[in-house]
């Protein structure tokens, strides 16, 4: 992560805005790329050495460093090979010389040859291959291909945006679309999830933190919070809030769609195999229902619940189910679950459970539909449930 | 009621009707979860305020790990008996300040035998990391757990770097009941009046262990910093300095400084640099008065003039690091004590390979690996290593053996390195005398670092024989 030092941004009263790059850098990035490039089979120590100086163009101080810190990542070290007919590492080489020179009075020189002799290697190779395993001395290999300037500054840009809320104690975000792998990375990531009401009747937003953020201004789940970043550019909209302790202050920052950041990779459509296959079941069985896999969340008092499908009538709009899927669980688990879908009130929920861990119908929520399964969910008998629910009941609308 | 462990805090729950949680120190409401939460560290201070209050505490977090078992208490000095009863004393909290070299560890080790429960050590390093495991191996400490290193492993004595301790807490927190914290001055310093507190300070506020013991031979001066790591640690409860130590329990040590002149190229190089440097600095100075080297640096870096000032200045800075004249008296000094153990430090890593290089010294810097990191050691303490360079490895609390003659030929840290490096030649022996040479280049910025070094070691400096 980038230090708070190299991160160009400004702070105005207590908010922080970022200087995100941008076209106008592409310049001075194409210099800093071909710097990167002309060492390339050099020692990274030269490397660095080198970038830790200004560029031979104008570019603006703070976003030149956080561009070589983002870039450097990408600019690996090359492994250390065996040398020699005995095929030594380097750290052996060291343990022979330096053993060699704590016993001997004679010159550098004479003990560097006589190793070297020994160890049927030219003198030269020897000192060349002596701490060529170290991450300094490691030989420059660039990326395939290299990234553009374009890609140079969405690189810095995710890096800039990350230190920002490597900072952070907690994060609020509106989220629309693709929230569910928000939240279970949040909840991966031992953080905290509730669902805040929006003010003056504003959409309700998801406030993010941990348990010690209760009381100061902890960066315990800064490293948690900035990994949400790139899996929010998947999301149909965000906006992300979040207070951050940056240069002695705590200073509002916000992020949104659009924002010039390079993206996580693509998240799975599906979570399992088994949904997989039971949506390729249902849109064969089902051709005039719209099968939607992670529909908009559910609010459950402060929580939220995820359907894993909701079933749309094409013809009937009106007529809408979802479809839970539970396949490993634990009793705690699926008792939070059940709890949840019990404050939740859904008017029309098929609930797939495991039959190997088949639950006491006390559990159940009362009237809600139950299909076991083993192995492979019955897409046929969950279409016959939600045909005989949406006769006559809706879904609620998202949250 | 009963309080619950939660990822590094406590919840309050089901708290008898009438009770007001929210006055109690500590404690807040979370609207998040609907319960009243406090920090872990916490956890038997209120406990102890609620029965106070006439509250019976049906669950309270232990140690969940059982007490360590075959941990033979070590001999100890008067001294460090003393220190070990000013903890008792204490209540079991608090820290103890005594000289690199004078046996912390020790103390720890006895702490541990005594409380006989679970204990988490904390340390700066992954180097301190091994040093630890061996020293609790030593007394019979078995299993011995280590969080560090990319190794996870829990036993009732585990060891674990400050880095890792402070990610794995809200996990491992309700674990342990005792914590020794190595190298305590690294925590509490951060602390700042706007409430922002030096991050890894979580490490401790998230562990409910009531017994805590800071070791270290720098505390931080009276103030904010040392107000926090009262707080998290406790008080001091026992401080000897290197002075009340040397010759019965500490080696003495001379102090020898070098002055070492640039050659006359070097003067040169090093003046022409220093001049670029200057009129950037001053130019900007001029028009940016009271600003900060940052500043400089941010607005240098615009103009061809500041760019040039920038890189006058690190040349400047790598040309005192190891010039001629160090690099002959190094070799000298090499030669004239090869028959002892010799450690050399150096300001950078950079120059650590350089001499290692040039005079075949083995380097021990923070890129080489654990294995070889011990072996070096094992093969110095043996005896066949003579000499071992380092930038910053062997500044803090590693256990170098019985090291005669120190070499600084550079420094950046300040005082409270230079008092950590002097350390490692403290160790006593019959009839050792530790020898210290500084190698200084004179009318320089090298010359200015030097002077900074010295405080509370101080004694007097003599010139080169």
């Amino acid at each position: 992560m980038l230090p708070q030092a190299d991160l160009p941004l400004r702070l105005i009263d207590d908010r922080a805005y970022l200087d995100f790059l941008g076209p106008e850098d592409e310049p001075w990035l194409r210099v800093l790329l071909a710097e990167l490039a002309r060492f390339e089979g050099r020692r990274r120590r030269e490397l660095a050495e080198r970038l830790a100086e200004p560029l031979p163009c104008d570019a603006p101080y703070h976003k030149r460093r956080a561009a070589t810190r983002a870039l450097l990542r990408l600019w690996r070290g090359a492994p250390a090979l065996p040398v020699g007919p005995q095929g030594l590492r380097p750290s052996e080489l060291r343990a022979q010389l330096f053993g060699a020179a704590a016993m001997s009075e004679a010159p550098p020189e004479a003990i560097v040859a006589e190793v070297a002799n020994r160890l049927a290697l030219p003198a030269g190779a020897l000192m060349e291959s002596l701490f060529a395993d170290l991450p300094g001395e490691r030989r420059v290999i660039a990326p395939d291909p290299p990234p553009t300037p374009r890609e140079a500054a969405l690189r810095t840009n995710l890096a800039i945006a990350q230190a920002v809320l490597m900072r952070a104690a907690r994060v609020q975000v509106h989220v629309e679309g693709g929230v569910r792998p928000i939240v279970r990375l949040a909840k991966l990531r031992g953080l905290l999830c509730t669902v805040a009401d929006g003010p003056g009747g504003a959409p309700p937003s998801l406030e993010i933190s941990g348990p010690l953020a209760l009381f100061h201004h902890t960066l315990v789940y800064g490293r948690a919070l900035a990994e949400l970043l790139p899996h929010l550019a998947w999301c149909a909209r965000f906006d992300l809030r979040a207070a951050a302790a940056l240069r002695g202050r705590i200073a509002t920052v916000t992020l949104q769609t659009g924002d010039p950041i390079f993206p996580a990779a693509p998240p799975k459509p599906f979570d399992s195999a088994l949904e997989e296959r039971f949506a390729r079941d249902l849109a064969r069985l089902a051709p005039d229902w719209d099968v939607v896999r992670e529909p908009e969340p559910i609010r459950a008092g402060t929580s939220l619940v995820f359907p894993d499908f909701l079933l749309s009538h094409r013809l009937h709009p009106e007529r809408r189910a979802l479809v839970e899927i539970v396949g490993f669980w634990t009793p705690d688990y699926l008792a939070a679950k059940l709890a949840k879908l019990r404050q939740a009130a859904l008017p029309a929920c098929v609930l797939c459970i495991d039959a190997a861990h088949a639950c006491a119908p006390a559990d159940l929520p009362p009237g809600l539909p139950v299909i076991p399964f083993r192995r492979r969910v019955d897409a046929a008998a969950v279409l016959r449930e939600v045909e005989r629910l949406t006769s006559a009941t809706t879904v609620p609308s998202a949250a | 009621m009963r309080l619950d462990f939660d990822r590094g805090t406590i919840l309050l729950r089901e708290p008898p009707a009438g009770l007001e949680l929210a006055d109690v120190p500590g404690v807040r409401w979370d609207p998040r979860v609907g319960a009243h939460r406090a920090p872990a560290r916490l956890a038997y201070p209120i406990a102890a305020e609620l029965r106070r209050r006439g509250v019976r505490i049906a669950g309270l977090p232990g140690p969940a790990l059982g007490p360590p078992s075959g941990v033979r208490p070590p001999e100890l000095r008067p001294y460090q008996e003393a220190a070990l009863a000013a903890w008792r004393l204490g209540g079991r909290r608090g820290v103890v300040v005594l000289p690199t070299g004078s046996g912390k560890t020790r103390i720890a080790l006895a702490a541990i035998a005594a409380t006989r429960t679970a204990c988490l050590c904390l340390v700066p390093t992954r180097a301190l990391l091994e040093q630890w495991l061996a020293a609790l191996r030593a007394v019979g400490a078995d299993p011995v757990g280590r969080f560090g290193d990319g190794e996870r492993v829990l036993a009732p004595v585990t060891v674990a770097t400050f880095a890792s301790a402070y990610r794995h807490m809200p996990a491992i927190g309700d674990r342990f009941g005792l914590l020794v914290v190595d190298e305590a001055h690294h925590f509490g310093r951060a602390a700042a009046p706007n409430g922002l507190l030096g991050s890894q300070d979580d490490a401790l506020e998230m562990s409910i262990a009531p017994l805590r013991l800071g070791l270290t031979a720098t505390p931080p001066p009276a103030g904010a910093a040392a107000a926090r790591l009262a707080a998290l640690v406790g008080p001091v409860v026992f401080e000897r300095s290197v002075g009340d130590l040397a010759g019965r329990y500490l080696a003495p040590f001379e102090r020898i400084t070098w002055s070492l002149a640039l050659e006359a190229d070097e003067r040169r190089e090093y003046d022409a640099l220093r001049d670029v440097y200057r009129r950037a600095w001053r130019a900007f100075q001029g028009s940016h008065l009271g600003a900060s080297w940052e500043d400089f640096l941010h607005h240098a870096a615009r103009t061809d003039d500041g760019r040039r000032g920038i890189a006058a200045w690190r040349r400047a800075r790598r040309l005192l690091a190891f010039p001629h004249r160090k690099r002959e008296a190094l070799a000298l000094l090499l030669a004239r004590h090869r028959a002892q153990r010799t450690l050399v430090f150096t300001a950078d890593n950079d120059t650590a390979y350089r001499i290692a290089r040039e005079q075949l010294v083995m380097p021990l810097t923070c890129d080489v690996g654990r294995r070889e990191r011990e072996a070096a050691l094992g093969r110095f303490r043996a005896g066949t290593l003579r000499a071992l360079v380092s930038a910053q490895v062997l500044n803090e609390g590693l256990d170098v053996p019985d090291a005669d003659v120190g070499i600084v030929v550079g420094g950046r840290h300040g005082e409270r390195e230079h008092v950590q490096r002097i350390g490692r030649l403290l160790r006593p022996g019959a009839g050792k005398q530790a020898t210290v040479y500084e190698l200084v280049v004179p009318q320089s910025g090298d010359a200015r670092d030097a002077e900074r070094r010295w405080g509370r070691l101080a004694p007097p400096s003599r010139p080169a024989a």
